[in-house]
C-alpha cells in the first residue's frame, strides 16, 4: 500500500466503484456490523481521511489515516427475502474493510 | 449492609440475567463454529437481530443525564480520553447483561469510572470509598 507524506494510506476507491466489505473475523470490537460482512456494494461517497476504529478505539493516535467511504447495498443483498426491490441501505468503511469487486 | 433477604434476591437476579436462550455452558472443552461466532460478536453491534416491536419513548434528559454527558466531555478535554472510538468502545465493552441492562448514560458513567482507574487516575479503593462516601450522604437527606 503507498502511503503519501502525511502519514495516511492512498484511497483505492471512487464514487460509483463496487466493493465488497471483507469477511474479517470480530475480536473484541467492531465498527464493521455483522450483516455487511462479504456483501457486495456501491460506494456512494468518499467522506473523510481517520483513524481506523480498530486503531482510536486503543488511542494508537500515530497510526496511519485512511480514507473513508460511505458504502450503499441493496436491502436484498442483505437479507434473504427483502420484499422491496429499490430499498437500499448505506453504512461507512475505513478503506482496508473494502476489496475491489471486478466486473 | 444488605439484609440476608436483599443478598438473596441479588444473587437471584445474577443467575436470572443469563442469555434468553439458555443453553447450558460451563467452560466446555470444544464450542462449535456457529456458537463461537455467537461469542465473539461485540454485544453493541445489534443490527440484524430479531426482535418484538418495541415503544418508541420521546423522553428528555434528566439531570443526572445531562451530568454524566458534561462530565464524561470534561474528561475529554483533560485527556483522559481523547478518542471518541475509545470513549465508544469503553460504554460497549461491557458484557452482555450490563450492556443491556443499563441506561445509556448509565454506561458512560461506567465507562468513565472504568477508564479512570485503568489509567490509574483513580485507584479503586479510592473509588469505592467515595462512592460510599456519596451513598451515606445521600441517604442522609
Amino acid at each position: 500500500m503507498n502511503s503519501d507524506s502525511t502519514g495516511s494510506r492512498g484511497a483505492r476507491f471512487n464514487v460509483g466503484d463496487r466493493v465488497r466489505v471483507k469477511d474479517l473475523p470480530n475480536l473484541f470490537y467492531t465498527r464493521t456490523q455483522m450483516y455487511v460482512r462479504g456483501v457486495s456494494g456501491t460506494v456512494a461517497a468518499r467522506t473523510y481521511e481517520d483513524l481506523i476504529p480498530e486503531d482510536e478505539a486503543w488511542n494508537r493516535d500515530d497510526a496511519e489515516r485512511e480514507q473513508f467511504y460511505i458504502v450503499r447495498f441493496r436491502q436484498k443483498d442483505l437479507w434473504e427475502g427483502y420484499p422491496f426491490e429499490l430499498d437500499t441501505l448505506q453504512t461507512e468503511f475505513p478503506d482496508r474493510w473494502l476489496e475491489p469487486v471486478s466486473g | 449492609m444488605p439484609s440476608r433477604d436483599e443478598l438473596g434476591e441479588y444473587y437471584k437476579i445474577g443467575t436470572q440475567l443469563a442469555p434468553v436462550v439458555h443453553q447450558r455452558d460451563d467452560w466446555p472443552y470444544e464450542v462449535g463454529h456457529p456458537q463461537y461466532v455467537a461469542y465473539m460478536a461485540p454485544p453493541h453491534d445489534v443490527g440484524g437481530q430479531a426482535d418484538v416491536p418495541v415503544c418508541y419513548e420521546e423522553k428528555e434528559e434528566e439531570l443526572w443525564e445531562l451530568n454524566a454527558y458534561v462530565t464524561c466531555e470534561v474528561l475529554g478535554w483533560r485527556g483522559v480520553w481523547n478518542a471518541e472510538e475509545r470513549r465508544r468502545r469503553g460504554n460497549n465493552d461491557l458484557g452482555l447483561s450490563l450492556y443491556y441492562g443499563f441506561p445509556y448514560y448509565g454506561r458512560w458513567v461506567w465507562a468513565a469510572a472504568r477508564m479512570l482507574v485503568d489509567k490509574n487516575l483513580v485507584s479503586l479503593a479510592e473509588l469505592l470509598e467515595k462512592t460510599a462516601e456519596v451513598k451515606a450522604r445521600n441517604e442522609q437527606r
